[in-house]
């Protein structure tokens, strides 16, 4: 059980230096360099800047200063905000980021798992089909639009949201609800689906022919079983969300890490990009982590291997 | 004297057409995309506008009847843009699909059919490029690759193909233990006539229902790249690009927001509601 | 015997509705079980025993199933009028059964002194340790070495044969007075089988536990069951004695499943005698009986009506129009 743990981790640090290997040198092939923007400069202060910065060295020099920094949790230096570091600059948005993660998360596990459930028991009946119209349409739309439709309805005609921006429930409720649709769908066609297969299965049978009653049946028998390929499911989906929720946060207007990534995209800040890239990749793997783990736990046949 | 009754015999093909036919919704969203798609073809022969032309007389008016759904903040005709958008979308959707599967089979196949090193190397690039959020690496391709049409065929064809390639290798090693392949080997067949004789032919059912779960993804993309603002280089016009820009005036004028978000909508649900379609209709547990 | 069976199935049907039709799996079917008996339900795949056996239950899926007609008395009450909640009492506690394939019958995140407890806890009244205590006793009584320790071990941790002895655990945890036994040694190899049987029997007879016996191998039935009903197509075609059914067969295809199995007293050039033709489909059934596409001695008369059920010896009875004992050589 621990070889696996640290199987995983291993994996996981193996992952990150190849993402952030990629990252350093897809940045490098970006046409114009990072002092490409409005205006030109002289060629002597671009050669400066870059002594300054430490561009003119080699790449793989390059390279192994930037990962002997990330190991002391210093992604570098932003290029276009010369007084900051990119980690500052990422922190400041990490809150947001992750608080709007969280919430979508929670309100996606909430909606999701209870309306597949009730779908695949109450199977046919007037709950089963709008749960599976509901989650087949909220599957296919995009957050995205979604978002712009609850703008339109909630902001500009019914004048009782805001249209973005952070502070309290009354921001952040829309884009929350706008990133949480879509994997709550998922979750519900997966609970679902999964619901109907355990229900379907031999060992349930075998509960119903010793004489529990249904609740029993329900809570030991049924749910754990059902959850275990939602949780396999969970993981992805909320690394989707975390990846994803940038775009939100630019509908919203979030100050979060979404908005610094784009901001640093069109200000070629480089730093900023690879700190956005390491970021969303680290948590992303980290998730995965955490759900595998997780999985461990809930289903007895992983843990032996 | 023996009598047998045989049930009339049906292949796969002709079942799942069949039973596609029968699936409403699937049925719904596949004309819709044909009507789409013939509207971008036949439409620029008809309409009075281009989408690029402008008359700074008549900016941001509603719904009329000389513009069907109004005009935008340089006076050009939202109706003829929604569909040259329609066409941007669509031509990403598909054409980027071309390269998926151009990677992705090929891929996924060896890494299946050979197994061992090759298999665990392919296996662990996929990894990393999994691990990577793909809209975050689209962007980064993007910024390399340019704004012209053909190089965002690219950059979203180069970060999605990585499930096409997951899901044959697991058909290609599911397939690899059956009995008709051993068969096949006994024969005297080999590895590279195998594949593409036996292991492919047998994966395509959830090939074409991964791709077809995989064009509105690509059109999200798109979309989301223009919004942000790297999309296609204007004056192409997209869906994304039009909220963007209508943004701006969301409150004077929330119709050149509305539009082209539920034309995104209505495509990707479109497709979806097709792949559900096709891989309800192929899915060969549910067969007579 | 007793003046009254324990359970008596009457003219039970159940039938199944699908797109296709319906599938009369179980089509007028009688049988009985005394107290403290064996009976053997004997048939190819597909007849009707299983679903004979969870409509005692009633654990048919009522969407698409059905049991359509019929009474099931157990201890003189008809149980398929009981409400469900009665039903409930009775499942597990009075009637238990053993499914074939303990890999899927026994819940794989469950422990399996945890499934064991469940029931106690339910029937019983035992809780805690004192419930555990007697899931360990249990798991000692069914052969299961180290159940102090087994007890707290996950069904994929188990052999098939140590499962299917969990199985019986389960089963006999409440002391039923009636014990299904679903094909209980199919899955196992020649050897466990045995073994299997022969718990299966002692504790039959220490609790004096009625018992139906589900199986399709001919071989373990003349040794463990006293009464045999082979079923066809849904319906019982003989039954009687083991002995009658083995010695003296009637129904042509009770003939032929013994024809067919390999015996060892008979040299090794024998060629096996299948029986021709194939099951017949349940949604379109002939209409006379069931057996009559593959019967080598049909007549007109069988292919118009269903043959009844006429004695052909005391307790030994053959729904066959040309049902004559066959004596065997000695």
């Amino acid at each position: 059980m621990t070889k696996y743990i640290l199987h995983r981790i291993f994996w996981l640090i193996v992952v990150l230096l190849v993402v952030s290997f990629i990252t350093f040198s897809l940045m490098h092939l970006v046409p114009g360099g990072p002092w490409d923007k409005e205006k030109t400069l002289a060629p002597q202060v671009v050669e400066a800047l870059n002594k300054k910065y430490g561009l003119d060295k080699p790449f793989f020099v390059q390279f192994g200063n930037y990962l002997v920094n990330l190991l002391h949790g210093d992604l570098g230096v932003s290029y276009s905000r010369q007084d900051r570091s990119v980690t500052s600059i990422l922190l400041t948005g990490l809150p947001k980021t992750a608080t709007l993660g969280a919430i979508a998360f929670f309100l996606a596990i909430i909606i999701g798992i209870p309306f597949g459930m009730a779908a695949a028991l109450k199977q046919n009946s007037a709950i089963d089909y709008i749960s599976v119209l509901f989650s087949t349409i909220f599957a296919s739309i995009p957050g995205f639009v979604l978002g712009i439709l609850l703008i339109i309805i909630f902001s500009v005609t019914l004048h009782w949201l805001p249209t973005g921006g952070w502070g309290g429930i009354r921001q952040i409720i829309m884009p929350a609800f706008a990133l949480a649709t879509l994997p709550a769908a998922f979750i519900a066609r997966i609970t679902r689906a999964s619901t109907l297969e355990v229900i379907r299965q031999d060992y349930i049978r075998t509960a119903q022919a010793m004489g529990l009653q249904q609740r029993v049946i329900l809570v030991r028998h049924i749910l754990r079983n059902s959850l275990i390929p939602v949780v396999t499911v969970a993981g992805p989906e909320l690394a989707f969300l975390i990846s994803g929720s940038f775009i939100i946060e630019n509908l919203f207007s979030i100050p979060g890490i979404g908005r610094l990534f784009v901001n640093g995209v069109f200000a070629r800040d480089y730093g900023l990009i690879m700190g956005s890239i390491l970021f969303y990749a680290f948590a992303v793997a980290s998730i995965n982590l955490v759900v595998d783990l997780l999985y461990a736990v809930i289903d007895p046949r992983i843990r032996f291997d | 004297m023996i009598t047998d009754t045989v049930r009339p015999h049906r292949s796969l093909w002709g079942d799942a057409f069949i039973r596609l036919r029968r699936n409403r919704l699937a049925v719904t969203g596949g004309v819709i995309i044909l009507l789409i798609a013939l509207t971008t073809i036949i439409y620029p022969f008809f309409s009075r506008y281009d989408f690029a032309s402008q008359d700074l007389n008549a900016i941001l008016q509603s719904p009329s009847m000389k513009h069907f759904l109004g005009t935008d903040e340089l006076g050009r005709d939202v109706f003829t843009r929604l569909i040259y958008g329609a066409r941007t979308s669509l031509s990403v959707g598909i054409f980027t699909q071309l390269i998926v599967l151009g990677i992705g089979l090929p891929l996924g196949a060896i890494s299946g059919a050979a197994g061992g090193r090759a298999d665990n190397l392919i296996m662990r690039f996929v990894d990393v490029i999994y691990a990577f959020p793909d809209l975050l690496l689209i962007i980064l391709l993007r910024a390399i690759l340019g704004g012209s049409i053909y190089m965002i065929f690219l950059a979203i064809g180069l970060v999605s193909w990585v499930n096409v390639a997951r899901l044959v290798r697991g058909q290609t090693l599911a397939l690899k233990q059956r009995d008709f392949v051993t068969a096949a080997r006994v024969f005297g067949g080999f590895g590279s006539y195998i594949t593409t004789r036996h292991l492919l032919p047998n994966s395509l059912g959830p090939v074409i229902v991964a791709v077809t779960f995989n064009i509105p993804r690509a059109i999200f993309a798109e979309a989301a790249l223009a919004y942000i603002g790297i999309g296609v280089k204007p004056p192409t016009p997209s869906w994304g690009a039009m909220i963007r820009d209508g943004n701006n005036v969301i409150f004077a004028a929330p119709h050149l927001v509305l539009f082209p978000a539920i034309a995104i909508g209505i495509l990707m649900l479109s497709f979806t509601f097709l792949g559900d379609g096709l891989r309800d209709a192929l899915d060969p547990r549910l067969r007579r | 015997m007793s003046d009254k069976p324990l359970l008596e199935v009457r003219n039970l049907s159940t039938y199944f509705y699908t797109q296709d039709g319906i599938v009369k799996a179980v089509d007028g079917v009688s049988y009985a079980v005394d107290r403290g008996e064996t009976i053997a339900l004997v048939g190819e795949s597909g007849c009707g025993k299983t679903v004979s056996a969870l409509s005692i239950l009633r654990l048919i899926p009522e969407p698409p199933g059905k049991i359509a007609s019929g009474e099931i008395l157990f201890d003189g009450i008809d149980i398929l009028t009981l409400p469900k909640d009665r039903m409930l009492d009775i499942r597990g506690d009075r009637i238990a059964m053993i499914f074939q394939e303990p890999l899927t019958a026994l819940n794989p995140v469950l422990t399996i002194g945890l499934q064991i407890t469940e029931a106690l806890e339910r029937h019983r009244n035992m809780h805690g340790a004192v419930a555990l205590e007697e899931a360990i006793r249990l798991l000692k009584i069914v052969g299961i070495p180290q159940p102090d320790q087994r007890v707290k071990d996950y069904p994929h941790q188990f052999s098939g044969g140590m499962r299917q002895r969990a199985m019986i655990a389960l089963a006999i945890s409440c002391e039923p007075e009636l014990i299904i036994a679903d094909e209980p040694t199919t899955v196992v190899d020649v050897t466990i089988q045995a073994q299997l049987l022969e718990l299966i029997r002692g504790i039959t007879e220490k609790l004096n536990t009625a018992l139906i016996l589900i199986t399709h191998n001919l071989g373990i039935v003349a040794r463990y069951a006293h009464r045999v009903y082979v079923m066809y197509a849904g319906h019982i075609i003989e039954h009687g004695s083991s002995q009658d059914i083995y010695h003296h067969p009637c129904h042509p295809y009770t003939r032929g499943l013994l024809a067919s199995v390999p015996r060892l007293d008979e040299p090794r050039k024998t060629r096996l005698q299948p029986i021709e033709g194939q099951p017949p489909d349940l949604i379109q059934l002939p209409p006379g009986c069931a057996f009559g596409p593959r019967c080598p001695h049909v007549i007109d008369a069988c292919r118009q009506a269903v043959p009844p059920m006429t004695e052909v010896s005391p307790g030994h009875y053959a729904a066959c129009r040309l049902a004559v004992p066959d004596r065997k050589q000695s």
